[in-house]
């Protein structure tokens, strides 16, 4: 289907619901509905195969007198993103659409805490993003709330439903590895029987600190690159994809190129890390001593390319600011041959470790149905059998110049992941030597743009972990509202079909299938004891032995 | 023929071994041996005290707020927070007096917060009538030279330049001094 004919079905669709369509851009549609007729409509998009991307609460009184609630749709087949618009006051309850687009709890209820908007169906749910003790309708998101207000936490609130024995658990901080998550997994004897988790405890207001007179679109790349310690530039590309989308500036050729090339790069190392880990967790250390090994001349690389080995500070709105010579160039192609070859070499003896391959073949089993269900993005997705690549399915930067296989295998389980990362890295040395290759002449960024305010667009990355997702409305000199949704926060709701009913042991692994950042997986859980009905807090190395006496 | 499959399978594992031989001592003895980094790297900057303006311009554009500048009695102070910086590089692009350079220095651990400062210090000119601070005086010195601006109007603050300005104007209309 063509996007003029499934423009006419969504139209049609709409008008027979009484909504209008706003605007229509590139491979954007947006489109405005009463609250009623939302269910419908969404039910009916996610039927026709649309994925749900996210969805984005905005304050928009400043422009409307009004608060919007966006929900993301993509049509992979036809590479377009419908925006689907819900406004109202804020007595206004949207209903949500979590019941039959699954994936749309998270970031309902995350709409909910940070900009109030009242969605039925959620009353009762705890505060998904903010602290239990954050006071009663404050929302930090409104534009009335300042970026550097800081409220008193009510602790009389503090009425949990946390189960007594658990007491303060310790953590959720890893003191080594970063990004804090946390889960309870609720086992009966071996086998995993619940998973419970909450995330959000670094929450650092960065779309808010974005919205603050602190930066300014041209400072806001570096802000974004910082969101992630892995994939950091996926993130600043998309916030300049998505401004340049917004703004319609056309960036130079040389520009797309390079960025490709350094995302590219930042997908080999990320996958080699991976696995690295992965084989680690397996009690494999001399693999993941050789792919740590492979993946240092990757950072060099990166270094040699933008200036530093992560966070390279060189994306801008309009371009990029480091350009690539013929010595560089020449000295890429040599450290990415051998790279290849190094990796070969490793990963076909890793692919016959007995340990990694029978610990990893059957285990975490996410089937078809539920990653579709879940809308999954990235390796998670392409190990359940489903073809999802951003950088296929909505090309952006110079990907229509490659040619580069999607692989995709259909087992849904953790060697189905792993296997889909390790093709992954062959396929990305080969686009970055393709785009060398090919880098055109010419400039590598704009001398001078202009960003008209209130524009709306949709912008994707594929990131290492899935598509990177980033919403803007553009307002005077920075964004009015900036929407981030990483890939994780797609795939870890997944992560309860994976565990449950399996083996404790295997949960190590199976958590670390979808390449989060890691500190959560190891931290503590939580023992329901079937027979005596007691929970105990423990730490889950212990809680493995527990299990098995 | 199992047995032959058995064998095969542990002659691969073993591979791993002869992979780490060939590849030998990768680690480094820090820090005696080549330089760690390449070319392309950015390390901290450093400002050039002569060449600076105090215009204020990196202070602008430095994302993590590692420049910042600061006003006392006469001097107008910038001072580079290494500690804040992310080494990006911005400053250098947008310095219209070429000042800032990147270094390659990296190594800048300290256990004294002073180590990581630096500081450019401008002597602050004053309004020639109101005598309220206006800005750098080698700022006003390298404006005066890009462009030639009247040396009653450039020594004064905006305010008492815009009175002196509407003075002269409503003098040309005709109003009595
Ligand atoms: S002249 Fe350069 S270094 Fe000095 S304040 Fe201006 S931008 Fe900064
Ligand atoms: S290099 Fe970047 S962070 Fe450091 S002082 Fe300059 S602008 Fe600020």
């Amino acid at each position: 289907m063509s996007l003029s004919s499934n423009l006419k079905a969504i139209e049609n669709k709409i008008k027979d619901l009484g909504g209008f369509i706003e605007t229509v851009s590139d491979n954007t549609v947006i489109v405005e509905i009463t609250k009623d007729n939302l269910k419908e409509f969404a039910k009916w998009l996610y039927e026709n195969n649309a994925f749900l991307k996210t969805c984005a609460g905005v304050d928009e009184r400043e422009i409307n007198s009004r608060f919007t609630l966006y929900h993301i749709f993509g049509l992979d087949e036809m590479g377009v993103d419908v925006v689907v618009k819900v406004s109202g006051s804020d007595k206004d309850y949207t209903p949500t659409i979590s019941d039959i687009v699954p994936p749309a709890e998270w970031c309902e209820l995350e709409a909910r805490d940070m900009v109030g908007i009242r969605i039925s169906g959620h009353e009762d749910k705890p505060k998904f993003i903010l602290p239990q003790d954050w006071p009663e309708n404050v929302y930090p998101l409104r534009k009335d709330f300042s970026y550097d207000y800081r409220p008193q936490s009510e602790f009389s609130k503090f009425d949990e439903e946390l189960p007594k024995e658990v007491g303060l658990p310790i953590g959720p901080y890893h003191p080594i590895l970063h990004e804090p998550e946390y889960f309870e997994l609720y086992v009966e004897g071996e086998k995993v029987v619940d998973v419970f988790y909450r995330g959000f405890h670094v929450h650092r207001g960065i779309e808010k600190l974005a919205e603050s007179p602190r930066f300014t679109y041209k400072t806001i790349p570096f802000l974004a690159e910082r969101i992630c310690g892995i994939c950091g530039f996926v993130h600043s590309s998309c916030y300049v994809l998505t401004v340049e989308k917004a703004a319609k500036i056309e960036v130079p050729e040389r520009a797309q190129f390079i960025r490709s090339i350094v995302l590219e790069i930042e997908r080999i190392h990320s996958h080699l890390l991976w696995l690295g880990i992965a084989a680690h967790i397996l009690g494999y250390d001399a693999g993941f001593m050789q792919l740590w090994r492979i993946r240092e001349p990757v950072m060099v690389l990166a270094e040699l390319l933008t200036g530093s080995r992560k966070t390279y500070g060189i994306n801008i709105v309009g371009g990029v600011r480091r350009d690539i010579d013929e010595s560089k160039k020449r000295k890429a192609l040599e450290i990415l041959r051998n790279v290849r070859d190094e990796f070969k070499k490793v990963v076909d003896v890793l692919v016959s470790v007995p340990e990694i391959v029978k610990r990893a073949s059957g285990t975490g089993v996410l089937p078809k149905e539920d990653a579709r269900k879940l809308s999954v993005v990235g390796p998670v997705a392409r190990g359940s059998g489903l073809e999802r690549d951003v950088r296929k399915n909505y090309p952006y930067f110079a990907y229509r110049y490659t040619s580069f296989k999607v692989p995709v295998y259909s087992e849904g389980d953790n060697l189905a992941r792993t296997l889909v990362r390790i093709d992954e890295v062959f396929e990305s040395i080969s686009i970055v030597e393709q785009l060398l290759d090919a880098l055109p002449k010419g400039p590598i960024a704009v001398e001078s743009y202009e960003i008209p305010p209130f524009r709306k667009a949709v912008g994707a990355v594929e990131a290492p972990r899935g598509e990177d997702l980033h919403f803007i409305i553009t307002g005077l000199g920075r964004p009015y509202r900036w929407r981030v949704r990483a890939p994780t926060y797609q795939n870890l709701p997944a992560l309860k079909v994976m565990l449950r009913g399996a083996p404790l042991a295997d949960a190590f692994l199976t958590i670390a299938s979808i390449d989060p950042c890691f500190s959560c997986t190891d931290r503590a859980i939580v023992i329901h004891d079937i027979k005596s009905d007691s929970k105990k807090f423990v730490n889950l190395f212990y809680g493995r032995r527990y299990a098995s006496r | 023929m199992g047995g032959d499959m058995q064998v095969d399978k542990i002659a691969k594992l073993t591979k791993i071994v002869t992979i780490g031989l060939k590849t030998g001592r990768v680690t480094i003895k820090y820090p005696f041996g080549a330089p760690l980094v390449t070319e392309s790297f950015r390390g901290a900057i450093s400002i050039d005290n002569t060449k600076c303006w105090g215009c204020g311009a990196c202070v602008l554009i430095c994302p993590p707020n590692a420049l910042s500048m600061k006003f006392e009695k006469d001097n107008i102070i910038i001072e580079y927070f290494k500690g804040r910086c992310i080494f990006c590089g911005m400053c250098a692009d947008v310095c219209p007096a070429n000042a800032i350079s990147v270094t390659k220095e990296f190594e800048l651990a300290s256990t004294d917060l002073e180590d990581l400062k630096e500081y450019v210090i401008h002597r602050t000119s004053k309004c020639s009538i109101c005598g309220k601070p206006i800005g750098p005086t080698s700022e006003l010195r390298s404006v005066i030279k890009s462009q030639p601006v009247s040396e009653e109007y450039i020594n004064l603050c905006s305010d008492c330049r815009k009175k002196l300005f509407a003075k002269a104007i409503s003098i040309r209309f005709g109003a009595s001094t």
